[in-house]
């Protein structure tokens, strides 16, 4: 950690990022049915506005914005956590199903099917569900191969199915209630679950600042890691909980939105030095993608909402539609 | 010893065909028969039964005559056009896992569907028409697609890139629902996927579509099992693989276009057909396709009887059902041994 702030290039990158998270905030805190003035944002901040003014800053898209941040944030890590343990820019939560199991058991809790837990718990609970199971029928292979993101995709159909049978199954106000999480929005956040959110990113934060040295040197083979006096079982087992534990808090919060996981990331490694894992830099970058694509949600058609799911998709799709075509790709599985 | 064993053995295909054959035809009446009696309305299976017979109350008769009846034989052409389709289109990219489904083939079709309801399409032969040339736009993609250096020879990344398409599509046809109320009622009913109430309208507007795409397999049939070969073989064998290919994606794109315009997008169908028929029929394209006539049926309309049963007094998608079945059999085929390949 403290290497990677000494270090030149990452520190600009993270500079930069952190510069375009806080202008999308501000322009996110401005814009939108009723336009704030960005001074009138500011002063607002500042604590000296007129409570209207204060209502629609703080209390409506204050929040909002909060919760876009820090699950962007988190998905964004846990993408690039699963990433780099996987060896497979492929691997990101949500391509190997974890979103939608999350979703499902989540969509479960809401519309009373399961116990009555929070969601936030129902969706850790089927996150590390769907990544035993994932790797159940990986077999001996682990995150690495194929078979990873194939049964990955397998068990998101099956989730996603049993997502449609529970929401056809209750009442139409319960399914109403639940229907956000299965498309990807902001505006189902419960005050709950961004809290417990927080709590988690600051714990994984913690544990990933001290494991960082060995998940750099994972992207060298098994044996040079080893070598380097890498306790490879621990830190793989550690950083995959840590990346279920994101991707779960982060969709109870937002749903499943996709494609952040893959996209930051790849930004982040762009931008910062290469030979290091940029979780910092993708966390950023992921905060930044979450709050731009809502605020593009928010505003493109007006008064009319789009999801936030649904812009990420239409957006980071054809950049992993690129990705899988470009003729040549050796960087591949 | 060699030799005669390959004599053998093609000596006694064609029976142990017919007998698998039959046996699948018997098991599609079968499924057939559950179809028109089963119900998750009050109907009961003696009721209707009696009113097959031409007597019983005249509830039991409009069920089964005029809702259970058409639904089954929508499910029989739908059943039939997605397993030969799935079959078609793995032979071709010889890909086990190349579903019209998951490849995105659906997803254009649906998303065309949608963008016809929202202009203010109703008419039912409309819809079929554009439902193909969506189907036939995903499937020229998918060719595209699997044309590019090194895609062609790694399902993996050819299906992820299928399911991002789908993704896309599917982001798509959601922005459309919000944009329009009326648009996302009838869009909505129709992208679960469900062969309940369509008119049989709707199936004879679908039927010359279904015939040509036909009429195209049994052409086909014998150079595509030639191009399992290889390429060059086929090319010796006097055989023009870029017009077999041309063939094959027009007739994958009438059947799976058809199929959706009828039930709406649904996967997995065209990868479990397949799956099961090969285990049977082995390697021969030829077979194969023998065996997903009756056992495309099978599939569809068994699922649907579930689709009424599991959740009795009200019905689940068809779709879901069909995804319930189909991902497991996805797993099952990653899940045996090394890389599949065909």
């Amino acid at each position: 950690m403290l290497l990677a702030l000494t270090d030149k290039r990452t520190g600009l990158a993270n500079g930069f990022l952190l510069l375009a998270l806080v202008a999308a905030s501000l322009s996110s805190m401005s814009l939108g049915t009723i336009s704030v003035a960005p001074l009138d944002v500011l002063g607002s901040l500042l604590g000296k506005a007129d409570p209207m003014t204060d209502f629609v800053v703080k209390e409506l898209r204050g929040s909002r914005i909060l919760a876009g941040l820090l699950s962007g944030a988190a998905l964004a890590v846990a993408g690039c956590l699963m990433q780099t343990l996987a060896r497979n820019r492929l691997a990101t939560p949500g391509i190997i199903g974890i979103d939608n199991a999350a979703t499902a058991f989540a969509v479960a809790s809401v519309v009373g099917i399961g116990l009555s837990l929070a969601p936030s718990a129902m969706a850790l609970a089927g996150a590390a569900a769907a990544t035993s199971l994932a790797f159940g029928l990986a077999g001996a292979n682990g995150t690495r191969g194929y078979r990873f993101i194939v049964a990955g995709i397998g068990i998101g159909a099956i989730a996603g199915a049993a997502t449609q049978v529970m929401l056809s199954r209750v009442a139409i106000d319960a399914a109403n209630a639940a229907y956000p999480w299965t498309v990807g929005s902001l505006n189902a956040r419960s005050g709950h679950s961004v809290v417990i959110l927080s709590i988690g990113l600051v714990l994984a934060a913690i544990l990933l600042a001290i494991i960082n040295r060995g998940l750099n040197t994972l992207q060298f083979s098994d044996a040079v890691a080893i070598a380097l006096g890498t306790r490879l079982r621990a830190i793989r087992i550690l950083g995959l909980g840590l990346s279920v534990l994101l991707t779960g808090l982060a969709v109870s919060v937002c749903g499943p939105v996709g494609l952040v996981a893959l996209l930051a990331p790849e930004l982040a490694r762009t931008l910062c030095r290469p030979g290091k894992v940029p979780l910092l830099a993708s966390g950023l970058a992921g905060a930044t993608f979450m709050v731009l694509a809502d605020l593009l949600g928010r505003t493109l058609f007006s008064p009319l909402e789009i999801p936030v799911g649904i812009i990420t998709a239409i957006v980071g799709s054809p950049y992993l539609l690129w990705i899988l075509l470009k003729p040549s790709n050796r960087s591949l599985t | 010893m060699v030799p005669n064993r390959a004599v053998a053995s093609r000596a006694s295909f064609p029976s142990r065909l017919l007998t698998t054959w039959l046996v699948a035809g018997f098991l599609l009446s079968l499924v057939v028969m559950a179809s028109l009696l089963y119900g998750a309305g009050p109907v009961s299976p003696g009721d209707a039964f009696a009113a097959l017979l031409g007597n019983g109350p005249d509830n039991a008769h409009f069920v089964v005559s005029e809702l259970r009846g058409p639904r089954t034989m929508i499910g029989l052409v739908t059943g039939l056009a997605l397993g030969l389709a799935g079959a078609l289109l793995q032979s071709m990219t010889r890909n086990p896992l190349a579903e019209p489904g998951l490849l995105g083939v659906s997803a254009g079709s649906g998303f065309a569907v949608a963008l016809a309801i929202l202009f203010g399409a109703s008419n039912a032969t409309l819809t079929t028409f554009v439902a193909q040339l969506g189907a036939l736009a995903g499937c020229a993609l998918v060719i595209a697609a699997t044309r590019v250096q090194g895609l062609g020879n790694d399902p993996v990344r050819l299906i992820l890139a299928g399911a991002t398409l789908s993704g896309l599509l599917l982001a798509l046809t959601s922005m459309l629902m919000l944009m329009d109320q009326r648009a996302a009622d009838e869009i909505r009913f129709w992208i679960t996927g469900s062969i309940a109430g369509k008119p049989l309208t709707l199936l004879s507007s679908t039927l010359p579509a279904i015939a040509v795409g036909l009429l195209i397999i049994a052409m086909v049939a014998r150079p595509l099992a030639a191009m399992a070969l290889g390429e060059k073989a086929a090319v010796g064998l006097g055989h023009h693989p870029g017009r077999i290919r041309f063939l094959i994606t027009l007739s994958v794109a009438l059947l799976v276009g058809s199929a959706t315009a009828l039930a709406g997008p649904l996967i997995f169908v065209g990868l479990v057909v397949p799956f099961i028929a090969r285990a049977f029929a082995g390697p021969d394209i030829r077979k194969t396709l023998w065996l997903c006539l009756p056992i495309g049926p099978a599939v569809v309309l068994g699922a649907d009887v579930l689709s009424r049963l599991i959740a009795a007094p009200s019905e689940l998608p068809l779709g879901v059902v069909t995804a319930l079945i189909g991902a497991p059999v996805l797993l099952a085929i990653v899940r045996a041994g090394r890389m599949p390949s065909l």
